[in-house]
């Protein structure tokens, strides 16, 4: 490449850029790594960007993880493990949640992982769905060795004493499948009728409607589509 | 405790932990794993991955807590960078190993930076100490702050982004890069103010 040196400090930038936020697609991502080893400036450049970004992580919600972590950490570095103080969480103590600023998708989305880390092994399929205000509504997970849907009601209107909120697959290029009435309030279950990769394979989003009392009596949506999400198959 | 005290905390632990105190490698641990693992599980999706990654970072914070240089930068910084871009490796080595790469492989690094060191007075640090990142978060618009909250949360890949925004590639690429660069020249301007 035959670029003036102004040109290729910017390009440099807008890599290293790319880099930190992690939108670097992987050959790339590898390749710039492998120079910052040895290139300073490479390193330099991605350190600044880093720095740039790290408030966004230090206004995230902490998760807490499973206590086994510190018993494996202190039992490979041969450590005693007991010697942890157990001070609360420090995310619990004054001062940590001024300035909270994150928006309620990401909050949302690190709830509904919280809520699935109960089962530790699991690679949880997790859909928000949300409303025209980008508000989430739902928070649809499915285990993948398990054909329960859960979902849990996270905000979105009230749904009227008369209608009931139907879930809704949108397989590509086919008509909307139901998979079942999700409950106003709370949590809900339902069960797929294949396991959550077979039953998602071309299923690129959810959607919920608002029907009669009892759900559509076609098969097909019949009233308004309130909320949908997308199925992330980052895994 | 604000990010700032924790940072300060967390500095003065690590002189501890450089030097074996195993009490202050507990206590390092408990200010920060939950902060850690908030961002490994986020972008894997995973949590036995992202545990294998804490354990990992905490097992190398053990052993090179030395090497750590306070002068370059904030400690989470540090700590939290590495965790991310482990993670960030681990997804994006999984889509090279599962996916051939197409239309989000054109901006590949193609220059070739060896042959053209530069001088470390270009180095671009000089937005680097600003924490006023958040006014100039809300400064974007909705569509680019979304798409780098996303990507930085979640780990998205730019088609991942188009795809889960319903918008075309190009117009999500245009926007990520877009934010950055109005991210940095805010935070640049906002430094030159002090």
């Amino acid at each position: 490449m035959n670029l003036s040196r102004p040109d290729r400090v910017a390009r440099l930038d807008a890599l290293a850029a790319s880099y930190a936020l992690g939108t670097l697609p992987g050959r790339a991502r590898a390749r710039l790594a492998r120079i910052a080893r040895t290139d300073t400036v490479v390193r330099s450049t991605i350190r600044a960007w880093e720095e740039r970004l790290a408030p966004f992580a230090d206004i995230a919600p902490p998760i807490n993880p499973s206590p086994q972590v510190w018993r494996r950490i202190a039992l490979r570095l041969g450590l005693d493990a007991t010697r942890r103080v157990d001070r609360g969480p420090w995310w619990a103590r004054v001062g940590f949640w001024r300035g909270f600023a994150v928006t309620s998708f990401v909050a949302a989305l690190g709830l509904a992982l919280a809520l699935t880390q109960l089962a530790p092994t699991a690679e949880p399929i997790v859909v928000v769905l949300a409303g025209q205000d980008q508000q989430p509504a739902l928070v649809a997970t499915m285990e993948r060795d398990s054909r329960t849907l859960t979902v849990k009601v996270v905000g979105g209107a009230p749904v009227p004493a008369d209608r009931s909120l139907e879930l809704w697959m949108l397989p590509q290029g086919a008509a909307p499948r139901s998979l079942g009435l999700v409950p106003s309030t709370g949590i809900g279950r339902l069960t797929l009728a294949e396991p959550p990769d077979v039953a998602l394979a071309n299923v690129p989003s959810l959607a919920v409607s608002l029907e009669q009392r009892g759900g559509s009596p076609t098969g097909a949506p019949q009233g308004p589509v309130l909320y949908t999400g997308r199925v992330e198959k980052l895994y | 405790m604000t990010a700032a005290d924790r940072g300060a905390r967390v500095t003065a632990l690590l002189s501890r932990v450089a030097m074996g105190d195993q009490n202050a490698f507990a206590e390092f641990y408990d200010l920060t794993a939950s902060h850690l693992y908030g961002v490994a599980v986020r972008i894997l999706k995973d949590a036995a991955a992202a545990e294998e990654i804490l354990q990992e970072a905490y097992v190398n914070v053990w052993h090179h807590a030395g090497s750590y240089e306070v002068a370059k930068s904030q400690p989470m910084t540090w700590l939290t960078s590495i965790v991310r871009n482990r993670c960030l490796d681990q997804l994006r080595r999984r889509e090279v190993d599962t996916v051939t790469l197409t239309s989000d492989d054109d901006d590949a690094p193609e220059y070739d930076i060896s042959d053209d060191a530069m001088t470390p007075a270009e180095m671009l640090l000089a937005g680097a100490e600003a924490r006023s990142v958040r006014d100039c978060v809300d400064a974007l618009d909705a569509g680019p702050k979304q798409a780098i909250a996303l990507a930085f949360y979640h780990g998205l890949s730019h088609s991942e982004l188009a795809s889960h925004m319903r918008q075309p590639l190009g117009t999500v690429k245009s926007w990520v890069r877009r934010a950055l660069e109005r991210l940095k020249d805010c935070l640049e301007r906002a430094g030159m103010g002090r």
